[in-house]
């Protein structure tokens, strides 16, 4: 551990820390562009100059590492001379289009120019006119006017992805970010350009123009598109400026979990976006009377009487449940005790989208959040087995990713000789013209719980946005049955 | 020994080929050295005669070489910078012209004391003509086995690689040019770490201009003393004071440091043409702040100019006579700044383009009161504050014209 100090402030980091970060450390933020911490020190924007006693220029804090009884002030009239300076160089050639610009509200240069700028221009040159709108990649556009050249973008490609799509061209002001041939960047991480350009400068054209930063609600959750289990915050609008009681997500971006993914995701992650807003099922449907409202409270009496109503000791081998590896571990283990150690299901299977395949940063083959959840709560996971299900007299499906096994056809043949089938899902889809009463579920990031990723780590998430009114989760639908299906007093033998 | 063997240009008319290098007692001091002295020796030899370096920032190139890590098995570098982009420059052209094999004797005892195989020369794309002439030299000692494997019977050996540049002023800059040796774009790199310690291809690399090592021959020739006998103490020698501009004889003259500037130009460039008097001198390239025709006293060498608030850079004298108005200066200089900038950092790539913008908006007679104090408080906004030394190398000289010739510039914006 070094000790040095920092604004008068004492704090020991471990040896190697730079200087910006053992700032950080002491609760002192230095302003900075370029520097990211997942990537090397470029040193280029020359915002987070300080001064560091006993040298006689001001010094990086991104790059200069610690040493024992440093002092360093990143206070001093020099040092927020130099920032002014650099700002003020910045924003001669920036175009200012900050009323259209999608990154207005959580922008660097805006807010260090309203904590260490204003100043009125001195610029009165022509500046420099550049492309706008430059296609660099798949939902990628490239404003070079607001390209502050940090080369955020281009080192992330390089270091962190090893694609390296991106360069600089020419040189000087005429200096410019670009791709090689105009071959587009094309991998699986190109949306964390969007989350690491400090500035307006690369926007995604999923959430151009949307929205303003403003409005937008972030909270963290776990990404359940696959094993690993990634950080992500998911960022709402609910009401204003949307409609009274509209609540739109209108964007997923990277959490920081150092143990899991650092602060990046992949791009199938960030496209989840889609999945928590569009295609939902939002209302109890009764196949029989489609148009009546029902309760899910009322469907599941419905659903826990047609249980009871097959013999006590027939039960185990005619209920079938289809369960899924996006459901939480704690309901998982409601799942485990209703289905396994109350009913004695003999017919519990696990349909989970077909694996895929891995990469080598972040996404697993496995396409389900919990898989080792289910293990935990005594599954032994199998796929549906449809002439298994075909012969049984109730059928609870939970989740759609049946829909995605299985051709609507297959399902519609194999269920046709069920008398009872229920569907719990949270998005429309095949079984939902076959089910008796259909159920709208939550997706992961409207529930709370916890998931074990693919290397065994338990992590609790909380409610990142709030279920649309009707929609509930599988915790609620399972303690429900279970108080119906199983006697006050908790006895687990009802045969 | 002849006297020649230890001037950098050998007189006129002789020729640069090996055999007359070598009847000038070429070669002598590599044999000398490899052959009789321990590398650590070579060195020392080196810091005592206080050789500092001949490319601009006047680095004690002894010195230099004792930060290279000694031992370890891996390759280590010696990169000559043949780069000489600073405008009024044209003294390394000559050594590799007139006489390279000069510069390869040097770049062998370098190679020796440092424990270096590989050498790689990189010289600016205008020399291409240069560069061929420096690969017919190198032809002829590999075939005369004074470069390549086993030299003078030993077994330390040195091969040397041309690398040809592409026209950027910035890979003069050490850390620019080992990028672009590597084939990547030319910026420079964050310091430290230092070449010395990780340079070429992450190796430990030695990066002299080719005057300084022209100069090495000499020293391990004569010894220190002959070399710190010359020029001034703290900063030993002869350098070749490259004078173009007002003077009548423009040219190479090799004489001792410190050697006062109008000597130089007098008694040497033939001073001014008739009818002309000396309005000011760019004393070492267009990088260092010029001098008023009042400061031509001052003795060319790194203290005395420094003191001077200039610098001797690569010793290129640019007479400007009173017939040259003072703005076209600024915006020939502002052109080139704004032009040869990286663009990499802040306050370079804007600090140089805006100040560009605003002088020639001057020189087009659309210049506003205020516009002067603006380029001194942009040039102070990227003095120090820039990733390699290209920001105080375009705000130094600006600054300083500004300051020193305001009357004229005042009056220029008026008119």
């Amino acid at each position: 551990m070094v000790g040095l100090s920092i604004d008068g402030r004492a704090v020991r980091v471990p040896e190697g820390t730079n200087v910006l970060q053992a700032a950080e450390r002491a609760g002192v933020a230095i302003p900075h562009f370029c520097y990211h911490p997942a990537l090397e020190a470029e040193g280029n924007c020359r915002m987070c100059l300080v001064e560091i006693e006993g040298l006689p220029k001001l010094e990086l804090s991104c790059s200069t590492a610690v040493r024992e009884g440093m002092v360093v002030r990143t206070a001093a009239e020099r040092v927020v001379q130099a920032r002014k300076d650099v700002l003020e160089f910045l924003l001669a050639e920036h175009p200012l289009d900050c009323p259209i610009c999608d990154k207005a509200g959580e922008c660097r240069l805006q807010d260090y120019y309203d904590a260490h700028g204003l100043f009125p221009g001195r610029f009165f040159e022509a500046k420099e006119r550049r492309e706008k709108k430059v296609a660099i990649g798949r939902g990628l556009l490239l404003d070079r006017e607001r390209c502050i050249l940090c080369t955020r973008c281009v080192r992330f490609l390089r270091k962190v992805v090893g694609t390296g799509e991106l360069g600089v061209f020419e040189r000087g002001v005429r200096s410019e970010v670009g791709t090689y041939d105009a071959t587009p960047v094309a991998n699986n991480y190109s949306g964390n350009l969007v989350d690491i350009c400090p500035v307006g400068a690369i926007t995604d054209t999923d959430f151009r123009f949307r929205t303003r930063a403003w409005f937008l609600h972030g909270k963290p959750t776990v990404c359940p598109l696959c094993s690993r289990g990634c950080a992500v915050v998911v960022e709402s609008v609910s009401g204003y400026p949307l409609g009274e009681g509209e609540r739109r997500v209108f964007r997923v971006r990277a959490g920081d979990n150092p143990a899991v993914n650092g602060p990046w995701i992949c791009d199938l992650g960030r496209a989840g976006r889609r999945d928590i807003d569009e295609n939902r099922l939002t209302r109890m449907v009764k196949a029989a009377a489609p148009g009546v409202d029902l309760s899910w409270r009322e469907g599941i009496a419905e659903v826990a009487a047609r249980i009871l109503a097959v013999p006590g000791e027939e039960r185990g081998a005619r209920v079938a449940v289809v369960l899924n590896s996006f459901m939480t571990c704690e309901e998982l283990a409601a799942a485990g005790e209703l289905f396994l150690d109350g009913l004695r299901l003999a017919k519990v299977y696990f349909a989970d989208p077909a694996p895929g395949s891995a990469d080598r940063l972040l996404l697993t083959g496995e396409r389900a959040p919990n898989l080792r959840g289910a293990l935990e709560a005594g599954f032994q996971p199998r796929p549906p087995d449809l002439d298994a299900i075909a012969g049984a007299e109730v059928v609870l499906v939970f989740g759609p990713p049946i829909g995605a096994l299985f051709t609507e056809g297959v399902l519609r043949r194999t269920l046709a000789s069920v008398p009872a089938v229920y569907f719990f899902g949270s998005h429309a889809g095949p079984l939902d013209g076959l089910a008796g009463l259909v159920f709208p579920m939550a997706v992961p990031a409207e529930k709370s719980g916890s998931f074990i990723n693919v290397d065994g780590l338990r992590q609790a998430f909380g409610r990142a946005v709030e279920p649309r009114p009707g929609v509930v989760a599988e915790g609620a639908i399972l303690a429900a049955l279970a108080r119906a299906l199983v006697p006050s007093g908790g006895g687990a033998d009802v045969r | 020994m002849s006297q020649d063997a230890v001037r950098l240009l050998p007189a006129d008319g002789s020729s640069w080929r090996l055999e007359a290098y070598l009847g000038r007692g070429g070669y002598a001091a590599a044999r000398k050295a490899v052959t009789s002295m321990a590398p650590a020796d070579v060195i020392a030899e080196v810091r005592k005669a206080g050789l500092r370096g001949r490319g601009g920032a006047g680095f004690p190139a002894g010195l230099k070489w004792s930060f290279v890590p000694q031992g370890g098995a891996g390759p280590r570098y010696l990169c000559v910078n043949a780069d000489e982009g600073e405008p009024g420059t044209f003294k390394d052209r000559a050594i590799l012209v007139r006489n390279p094999h000069l510069l390869l004797e040097g770049m062998v005892i370098a190679a020796f004391a440092v424990g270096i195989r590989t050498a790689v020369v990189y010289v600016r794309g205008e020399y291409d003509r240069v560069a061929d002439r420096l690969r017919e030299a190198i032809a002829e000692a590999e075939k005369a086995g004074f470069i390549g494997p086993g030299l003078f019977g030993t077994d330390f050996g040195l091969d040397v690689i041309v690398h040809l540049g592409a026209g950027a002023y910035i890979c003069g800059e050490e850390t620019a040019l080992l990028e672009s040796v590597e084939g990547r774009r030319g910026q420079p790199r964050l310091k430290p770490p230092f070449p010395a310690v990780v340079g070429l291809f992450r190796a430990p690399t030695v990066i002299n201009n080719v005057e300084t090592l022209a100069s090495v021959p000499g020293i391990l020739a004569r010894g220190a003393d002959w070399f710190t006998a010359l020029g001034r103490p703290k900063d030993c020698g002869t350098r070749i004071f490259g004078v173009s501009g007002a003077v009548r004889r423009p040219g190479l003259f090799e004489l001792p440091t410190g050697t006062p500037l109008r000597t130089i130009i007098d008694d040497y460039a033939g001073g001014p043409p008739e009818g002309v008097s000396i309005k000011a001198v760019i004393p070492g390239g267009l990088s260092a702040p010029l001098l008023r025709a009042e400061e031509l006293g001052t003795p060319m060498d790194f203290d005395s100019l420094a003191q001077a608030c200039s610098m001797i850079g690569s010793a290129a004298i640019v007479v400007i006579g009173d017939r040259t108005p003072i703005i076209d200066v600024l915006q020939v200089m502002a052109r080139f700044y704004a032009h040869e900038s990286c663009g990499q950092c802040t306050p370079c790539r804007v600090g140089t383009s805006w100040i560009h913008k605003a002088v020639s908006r001057l020189a087009a007679g659309q210049g506003r009161p205020a516009d002067l104090d603006l380029i001194l408080s942009l040039a102070d906004g990227m003095k120090g504050r820039t990733l390699c030394p290209m920001g105080d190398a375009a705000a130094l000289p600006i600054h300083a014209l500004v300051t020193k010739f305001r009357d004229e510039l005042d009056r220029a914006v008026a008119r």
